[in-house]
């Protein structure tokens, strides 16, 4: 499991690290499928190609 | 305008995904509830100075969302990233980050990186323009 990060030099080697790689504007934005907060419901983003687009709002509590 | 608010404009519109990832600002990570400048963090509403230890398994982590997702009132379902982070990753969501994925699967607006760059403002114009957009080549 990755390691929670601990300050700001941390976070700033995480962000540039996968930004790198990060979808841009035009790239195929990668596929996943998660559940809800229950564990029962999923969402699968290939779902709704073709159907509508979809906003993903990426956060956590803190 | 606030992410609610865009939502409530555009859901007809636009599927809203709200994807839980690892936390920000956990307790035993880097924690901003100590020391002169958590007051003015405490002041400004930020969540960063919450007591909350970073979820190490799946069922802490969406009872962790759980708890979110009923704070923000958003009105958006949750989902949880799983603990690799998987997803968190490919996006480059940490700690917050925006995207629209349009009709075609193609990445049609890529927020900057959080907290500074993420911009409510900058993808309403996004999806208004992309609506706008399709609807021309409808």
């Amino acid at each position: 499991m990755p390691k929670t990060i601990q300050n700001k030099r941390e976070a700033q080697a995480w962000q540039k690290h996968h930004d790198a790689t990060a979808p841009k504007v035009g790239d195929a934005a990668p596929d996943f499928e998660l559940s809800d907060v229950h564990g029962e419901h999923t969402v699968r983003l290939f779902d709704f190609r073709g159907k509508k687009p979809v906003a993903l709002i990426f956060g956590s509590y803190t | 305008m606030s992410l609610r608010q865009i939502y409530e404009t555009y859901h007809k519109d636009i599927q809203f995904l709200s994807i839980y990832i690892r936390e920000a600002h956990p307790v035993d990570g880097w924690w901003l509830g100590k020391g002169a400048f958590s007051v003015v963090i405490k002041l400004s509403g930020s969540k960063a100075t919450l007591d909350l230890h970073d979820p190490t398994t799946m069922e802490e982590r969406r009872s962790v969302a759980g708890q979110c997702e009923e704070a923000l009132k958003y009105g958006i379902r949750t989902f949880v990233d799983e603990m690799d982070d998987g997803v968190n990753e490919i996006y480059a969501a940490w700690p917050t980050r925006l995207y629209l994925v349009g009709i075609d699967g193609k990445v049609a607006y890529a927020g900057g990186l959080g907290p500074f760059e993420f911009k409510p403002s900058e993808f309403k114009k996004a999806i208004e323009n992309y609506l706008v957009e399709i609807d021309v080549s409808a």
